[in-house]
This record gives C-alpha cells, sequence and structure tokens, in this order.
C-alpha cells in the first residue's frame, strides 16, 4: 500500500464513515419517487386492475414492458463481474461492486412486475411449487413458471454473488470502525456484517475458489434468465412474437441495456463520489468499445428480425410489421433506430466519443430505446391479432405512469442506501490489481511488533 | 367418448344477434357500459363479426359468430401457469374461475381472441340481480372467462338423463346460443356420437374450421361456400 | 507479565516480501501452522506457513451441489405433474423440452448454494464471536499482521531472533482465532 492509494481509497470510505447530507436528501428525493410506486400499486389493488389502460386485446403493456426491461438491466453486473471475471480482465476490478449492485436491485424491481400486473396478485402464491391440500401444483409447462424458477435461482445468485466478494470489504470497514469508535453503531453493524472474517489464507483460498465457482455458474444462469423471459413471448403463436430468434435477441439486447445503465451510473458516481482515480478514462474507453460491439450486435439481430418477418410476407405478421415500420408505432421505431443504433454508432465510434460524459449521455438513449423496443413488441403484437375484427389500442393510464416512474426512484434509493452501507468500488480486489502490478513496497525495517 | 361441438352455418346467419344476448343471459356475464367498451373491454363470449364481400352494389355481408372453439390442441392451456385452464375428458376447454390469478397469458395465446378479462367486477344493481342465472358464477374482477359450451347446461342434462336411467341423447342439450337463433344456424351435440346432427353436418362439403392452418383442432365447424343469400 | 501464560504475538508488515521473512524464520525456530497466522487485506499467493494444507474443495461440491439440485427439480417437475395430470394443449403431462428448463434452473441453484455453504464452511464463518486484535486497523490499511502463538519460554528467544526490532509496551489478553 502506498502513501499515494491511501489517499486515493478517501472517496471510497467517506459516506461509509458519516452522514453525508447530499446522500441522505437524495434518498429521501428517491424514496418520494419510489412511493409513487406502492400508491400507484396500493391504489391499483383496491380499484382492480381495470385502472390501467389495458384491455382486449392488448393484455400486456406497460408492465410487461417494464419487467423485460428491469430484468434486461439485472444483466449489466453479470457480464462486467462474471465474464471478465472469468477472462481475468484486469481492469473489471473498479467496477465489479457497482455493477453488481445493479443486478441485485434490477432484478428485486423487475421481479415485482409479474406481481404487479396480476389480476388477483393476493393469489401470486398459486405459482409457488408448496405441497397443499389441493393437490395441486404449479403448470411446470408455462413459461410464466419457468420465469419464477429462473428469476429466483438469478436473484439467489446474484445476491450471494455481490455479499460474498463483500466480505473482505466489510472486514476493512469493520476494523477501521473498531479502531476509530468501538462502540459506535457502525462498528457494530460491520462486526456483524463482516461475519467473522479474519483474512487469513485458507479463507482468501476458499473465497477466491466460491468467487470463481459463482462466476462460472451465475453467466449460463444468466443467459438463461433472459432466454426464458423472451420465451414468454416466443412460445406463443402471435405475429411477430413467435421468432426463434427472441432467446438470443433478448439477451444481447439485456447486456446492451444492462452496459447502458452501467455507464450512466458509472458517469454519476464519478462525478458525484469524487471516483475519477477508480472509474477513470480508460475504464471508460474499455466500455465504451464493449458498448459499441453490443450496438453492432443488437443492430444485426433487430435487422434479422425484420428481414425475416418482411421477406416471408406473411399476412399476420405483415400487419403488426407495417404498422411499426409506417404505421401508429413508426414515431417510436424509428426512435428507436436513432437512439439504438445511429447515435451509438456515431458517438462510440470515436475515442472522444467514450469519454465519461459522452458514454453517459449515449447509455441514457439506450436505455430510453431499449424500453421502446420492449414495449412495441408487447404492445404491437397484441394490438393485431391475427382476427382482425378484434384490433385494438392501448393508452397507459396513470397507474401504469406511476408505477414506471415509481420503479425507477426505487432503484436510485435502494442504489444510494447501499452506498451508505458498502463500498462502491470493490476496495481489496482495487489493491489486489496494484499488488499484481507490482505498487507494493519493497522490505522495509522497521515493521510494528505488538504482544497480546 | 363425448366430444362436445358445435356446429354454425354461416350461411343461415341473419346477423341478428340474439345469441350474443342469450349468452349474456345464460352466463351472468356483464355489462361493461360504455366508456368501457369504447376501450375495448366489452365482453362478449360469442361476438358476431361481420365481414363484407364484393364491391358495391354486388356486395355480400358475411356474418361470422366466434365463439370459444374448445380447441383439441388449445394454445391457452399449456401457458397458464397455474392450471387455470385445461382440457376436459369431454372435449370443453375448462376455465376454473377460482384458481385463475389473471397473468391474461392465455388470452395473449389465444389466435381467436375468444378470452375475456374482468377488468373490474360486474355490477348488477337492484333488481337487475334477479336476472342472474344461479347455474353460473358471478366472475369477480381479476379473473379470465370465455364460453364454456354452457357448460352449466350440459351437467344438468347429464344428470337429467342418469337421474332418467338413459342415456344423453342428441337434442337434449342445447347451448343458449343453439336455443335461441331464429335462424337455426347453431347446432351443438356430441361429434363422437356418429348419429348426431352435429356429426353428420360436419361431413358437409361445406365445413371448415376457423384459422384451420394453425392445428389447433377446434370443436366449432362453420358451414360456409353455399348459394348466395 | 508472567513467564508461564501463553500469549500471541502480533507483528505487522507493510510488505509481502517482509512477510515472508518473518514466516521463514518462525518456520526454522520450529512454529508450525498451529502456531501462526497470517492475515491479510487481499489474498496473497504462498503467504502461510509451508505444513498448513491450504485447499479449497468448492469445485466438487459445486458439482455434487448441481447434481442433487438438478434431480430435485426433475423430480420437482415430473413428480408432480403426474400426481395431478391435467391435460393442457395436448403436451404430454412430463414434456422433456420444459421439464429441462426447470431441470437447468436446479442445478444452477444447486451449485450456488452449495458454493457459498461450501466457502463458509471452510471459512469457519459466521464466527461472530471473533475478537479484534489491537493492530487489526493496520489490516483495515492494507498491511499484513503475523500473529505468533508463544509459549512463555520462547518468549525472550523470540524476540531477538525475529525480524522485528521494535517492541510495543504488551497487553495482557488470551485471544484464540
Amino acid at each position: 500500500m502506498t502513501p499515494g492509494s491511501m489517499s486515493r481509497e478517501v472517496p471510497l470510505f467517506r459516506p461509509l464513515t458519516s452522514w453525508r447530507p447530499k446522500l441522505i436528501l437524495g434518498s429521501l428525493l428517491a424514496g418520494a419517487v419510489a412511493a409513487l410506486l406502492f400508491y400507484s400499486w396500493g391504489y391499483q389493488i383496491r380499484n382492480d386492475i381495470g385502472v390501467t389502460g389495458l384491455n382486449r386485446p392488448v393484455f400486456w403493456g406497460f408492465y410487461i414492458t417494464n419487467f423485460v426491461f428491469w430484468i434486461g438491466i439485472s444483466h449489466a453486473g453479470t457480464l462486467i463481474s462474471a465474464i471478465l471475471r472469468v477472462t481475468s480482465a484486469e481492469w473489471r476490478r473498479p467496477v465489479t461492486r457497482c455493477a453488481e449492485a445493479i443486478t441485485v436491485f434490477a432484478l428485486s424491481i423487475g421481479g415485482l412486475f409479474p406481481l404487479i400486473h396480476l389480476g388477483r396478485p393476493w393469489l401470486f402464491w398459486f405459482m409457488i411449487p408448496l405441497p397443499n391440500y389441493r393437490g395441486l401444483w404449479p403448470n411446470f409447462r408455462s413459461p410464466l413458471v419457468w420465469d419464477m424458477m429462473a428469476i429466483g435461482t438469478y436473484l439467489t445468485g446474484s445476491i450471494l454473488y455481490l455479499l460474498l466478494p463483500m466480505l473482505p470489504d466489510l472486514a476493512i470497514l469493520r476494523d477501521r470502525h473498531i479502531a476509530d469508535n468501538p462502540n459506535s453503531a457502525r462498528a457494530r453493524i460491520y462486526r456483524f456484517l463482516a461475519l467473522g472474517w479474519r483474512g487469513t489464507a485458507q479463507q482468501w483460498h476458499s473465497l477466491e475458489s466460491g468467487i470463481r465457482a459463482l462466476a462460472v455458474i451465475i453467466i449460463p444462469v444468466a443467459v438463461s434468465v433472459h432466454t426464458i423471459v423472451s420465451w414468454d413471448f416466443s412460445m406463443t403463436r402471435q405475429p411477430m412474437w413467435h421468432s426463434t430468434i427472441f432467446g438470443p435477441y433478448f439477451v444481447v439486447g439485456a447486456i446492451y441495456s444492462g452496459i447502458a445503465v452501467l455507464m450512466v451510473a458509472m458517469y454519476l458516481l464519478r462525478r458525484g463520489m469524487g471516483l475519477e482515480s477508480y472509474l477513470n478514462d480508460k475504464i471508460f474507453n474499455n466500455l465504451g468499445l464493449l458498448f459499441l460491439t453490443f450496438t453492432l450486435i443488437w443492430s444485426y439481430f433487430t435487422f434479422a428480425e425484420h428481414l425475416t418477418v418482411w421477406y416471408g410476407n406473411e399476412p399476420s405478421e405483415m400487419a403488426v410489421f407495417t404498422e411499426r415500420i409506417s404505421g401508429q408505432y413508426a414515431w417510436i421505431f424509428w426512435a428507436m433506430i436513432l437512439l439504438n443504433v445511429a447515435l451509438p454508432m456515431l458517438v462510440l465510434s470515436f475515442p472522444l466519443g467514450r469519454k465519461p460524459f459522452f458514454t453517459a449521455i449515449v447509455g441514457v438513449g439506450v436505455l430510453i430505446g431499449m424500453w421502446i423496443e420492449r414495449f412495441l413488441i408487447v404492445v404491437g403484437t397484441l394490438s393485431l391479432p391475427r382476427l382482425d375484427f378484434t384490433v385494438g389500442t392501448y393508452q397507459p393510464s396513470w397507474t401504469e405512469l406511476g408505477i414506471l416512474v415509481g420503479s425507477f426512484g426505487l432503484f436510485v434509493l435502494l442504489y444510494l442506501i447501499f452506498i451508505q452501507i458498502a463500498p462502491i468500488v470493490s476496495i481489496w480486489e482495487v489493491r489486489e490489481g496494484e499488488h499484481h502490478l507490482g505498487q507494493v513496497r519493497p522490505a522495509s525495517e522497521h515493521p510494528t511488533v505488538e504482544t497480546t | 367418448m363425448t366430444r362436445w361441438g358445435m356446429v354454425i352455418d354461416t350461411d343461415r346467419c341473419t346477423g341478428c344477434g340474439a345469441c350474443v344476448v342469450a349468452c349474456h343471459a345464460e352466463n351472468n356475464i356483464q355489462t361493461v357500459g360504455e366508456e368501457e367498451a369504447k376501450n375495448g373491454r366489452a365482453m362478449h363470449w360469442l361476438r358476431i363479426e361481420r365481414h363484407y364481400e364484393g364491391e358495391f352494389p354486388d356486395i355480400q355481408v358475411r356474418f361470422l359468430p366466434v365463439l370459444c372453439q374448445q380447441c383439441g390442441s388449445a394454445p391457452c392451456e399449456p401457458v397458464c401457469p397455474v392450471y387455470a385452464t385445461y382440457r376436459t375428458p369431454e372435449g370443453l376447454n375448462a376455465m376454473v374461475y377460482s384458481r385463475c390469478i389473471g397473468t391474461r397469458y392465455c388470452a395473449n395465446n389465444c389466435p381467436y381472441t375468444v378470452r375475456f378479462f374482468n377488468w373490474h367486477a360486474g355490477e348488477w344493481p337492484e333488481p337487475l340481480d334477479r336476472q342472474l342465472n344461479p347455474d353460473v358464477s358471478v366472475r369477480p374482477a381479476g379473473v379470465m372467462e370465455k364460453c364454456t359450451f354452457c357448460v352449466q347446461r350440459i351437467q344438468e342434462g347429464q344428470d337429467r338423463a342418469k337421474d332418467e336411467s338413459r342415456q344423453v341423447t342428441d337434442g337434449d342439450i342445447k347451448t343458449a346460443c343453439s336455443q335461441s337463433c331464429p335462424a337455426r344456424a347453431i347446432t351443438f351435440g356430441d361429434l363422437e356420437n356418429s348419429e348426431s346432427r352435429v356429426a353428420q353436418m360436419a361431413k358437409s362439403a361445406r365445413a371448415s374450421h376457423l384459422l384451420e392452418d394453425l392445428g389447433t383442432d377446434p370443436s366449432v365447424i362453420y358451414l360456409q361456400g353455399g348459394e348466395e343469400h | 507479565m508472567q513467564r508461564n501464560e501463553k500469549t500471541w504475538l502480533h507483528a505487522v508488515f507493510e510488505s509481502p516480501i517482509d512477510a515472508q521473512g518473518a514466516l521463514q524464520k518462525l518456520t526454522e525456530y520450529g512454529f508450525d501452522s498451529n502456531d501462526i497466522e497470517v492475515r491479510s487485506s487481499i489474498p496473497l499467493e504462498g503467504l502461510y506457513p509451508p505444513d498448513l494444507h491450504v485447499r479449497s474443495h468448492v469445485p466438487l461440491m459445486a458439482v455434487l451441489g448441481g447434481i442433487v439440485g438438478g434431480i430435485c427439480a426433475f423430480m420437482l417437475t415430473s413428480l408432480t405433474s403426474q400426481a395431478y395430470p391435467m391435460e393442457t394443449g395436448g403436451m404430454p403431462i412430463v414434456p422433456l423440452p420444459t421439464t429441462g428448463v426447470i431441470t437447468f434452473e436446479g442445478i444452477a441453484i444447486g451449485a450456488i448454494l452449495t458454493t457459498v455453504a461450501t466457502v463458509l464452511y471452510e471459512c469457519g464463518l459466521p464466527f461472530f464471536r471473533m475478537k479484534s486484535g489491537p493492530l487489526d486497523h493496520y489490516l483495515a490499511e492494507g498491511q499484513i499482521i503475523i500473529a505468533a502463538f508463544m509459549r512463555a519460554d520462547e518468549y525472550s528467544d523470540w524476540t531477538s531472533k525475529a525480524v522485528a526490532t521494535k517492541r510495543q509496551g504488551p497487553h495482557q489478553a488470551e485471544h484464540t482465532p
């Protein structure tokens, strides 16, 4: 540990050693916005799901769009943390924890939406395989039950994958707080949270083994989760849903939107917490290149999907296609192309465009674009069923808008709370990276000795 | 084995809508009101689709009553996460209201758009509640519903036959729509019983299924293509 | 301090090279892995007494956990579907592709939970009764602590032969890791 790196760590410890008024204020504001979600949801439960703008044939609307959107965002952490760990990419070190935190919170929020969109949400437990006196079990042939299993597995895995590498950092915080003020609430909390981690060789070996194993396991889980979410659509017979490409398409889209959120989060953390030395330009450049790669992959899949439909010229699919390209959904379709294809390619292709501010702007654009993509898939198809006598439209109501806005508030709230509990950059991993780079003190003459 | 089926002769159908009204009355279907109907939430388990053929002045109108096809290979069934809809041994696509949690996935997978959702609970202010059929449950909000081939009448017909120690004969059980059609365009019966009228009409050269190429194996046969009407 | 009390000597090292040297000296003087504890705030390869067997069974346990999880998930889907068979859409009661999806997730959750349980077990966590040592804040700053358990008669030997050249005032405390 060089003296320079010690002072580098100061901004990381700041929110964890004392109350920061700006963070408190931010949390309260986010909490107010999150309250909108719960108020709208409560209103909806009280007054039936009919308060939404859903109808026949558009039985799914904003809520399923949001569901796919938030689950998609959750792929940020897995990509950065797991794939970069498995490939031993050293530049991942400052980014892993903020990415994993995004995953956990996005998954939790995404997992709320299947409950929100139910007609009778208090009976959601019918979907859980619990022994019951009726002898009835859930229908494991239904993609919604696969969703539940997959998201449950992924959420458990992500939470553990976030918490396990956090143990050494919590121990660092414990040791600092015990040294500064042994009886403070923070010292007691961290002593509990660190679970007694001592940092012995055996513990490190087990921990690293475990993290590596989790990283390897969680990658196929993440791929399967968004594939299964996409199968909610492709297992049906609806025009432009029944597509074999949806599995990989959605996974790519998920990682794409995950990187977008990560860029925005990293930019805000960098600015708000003074973490320029950790979340530096080199990382933004590397992630920007990854971002650009996914722009290209996503564009490829989108083109393939639309080309197949257009070339096949099947009437019920062409009805949906035409409505999307040149009909009532045309303006948001082309906005999506602009935000997801044109803007990222124009900006991210140049080194200047991969500076933090610009990648964050592109990230916001991609987030909007990916939300539009999900909306087009859900509502675009449902509004044009095969028997065209029953064509419909969809207008969201205030509850749906409120829940959408509230979900962002909830995400920010959870993230801000997290920042005040654990270091948003993984301290031990960054120190380990410095150690690997040889930034260590040479042998000294005066080590400290104590006897107890 | 019984397989309940229906034959609808579109050459006979006049589009009067008596079947729609009878269905509402028999099955306690709510009337959602003007606002909700404008938003696409009308609940007509049986609807009359109106298709124009030809150009003025040689326009023909064809009326197509569309109801749940009680598919043999129903796409709506496997996607329900809680088994609220499944195929009964007698060939009906059952809808279990008390099990439905309202995911609406079944409605999304129905190619005929014949499933309906209770966005709000139905209201029958006094004295309209006296018109409710006691044999049919009133569905709460948040539950899917659709044509059941008047399963309560099937049940009642089978019970009566058992009481009288005989088999159910063809024509014993009439669904509300088949009973009320003045043009006798709708016939209901057992498709597996080779002597029933539906089984014989199904063999007609005019017989076809709706969206045949999807392979849903519907129990509703449409007769069309006769001389101009 | 009394000579026949058992005590732990904690030494803080800023560099792994120093720590390695101290370890070597300790091993030369007959300390074995039961009497030495090396703690660091980052994983350091090879920085532990030579007779300590540092190993982890995580990979094996993960595979076993995956197998168990997969079998449980397979049994869950196939047995429950057959317990109350309901025909849906002409599909078989236990279709292999859909069962495969659930089994896959079962393998994953089994592997994940077993991995975490194994890690916690091998690390001896949770260990809420851990007492913090007097020099632990150096650990937080990234330095390395080596603690050596001394029997009282070796005390004077050690102080002259160990790398440590500066000694703070000793405290009295019972300490078992």
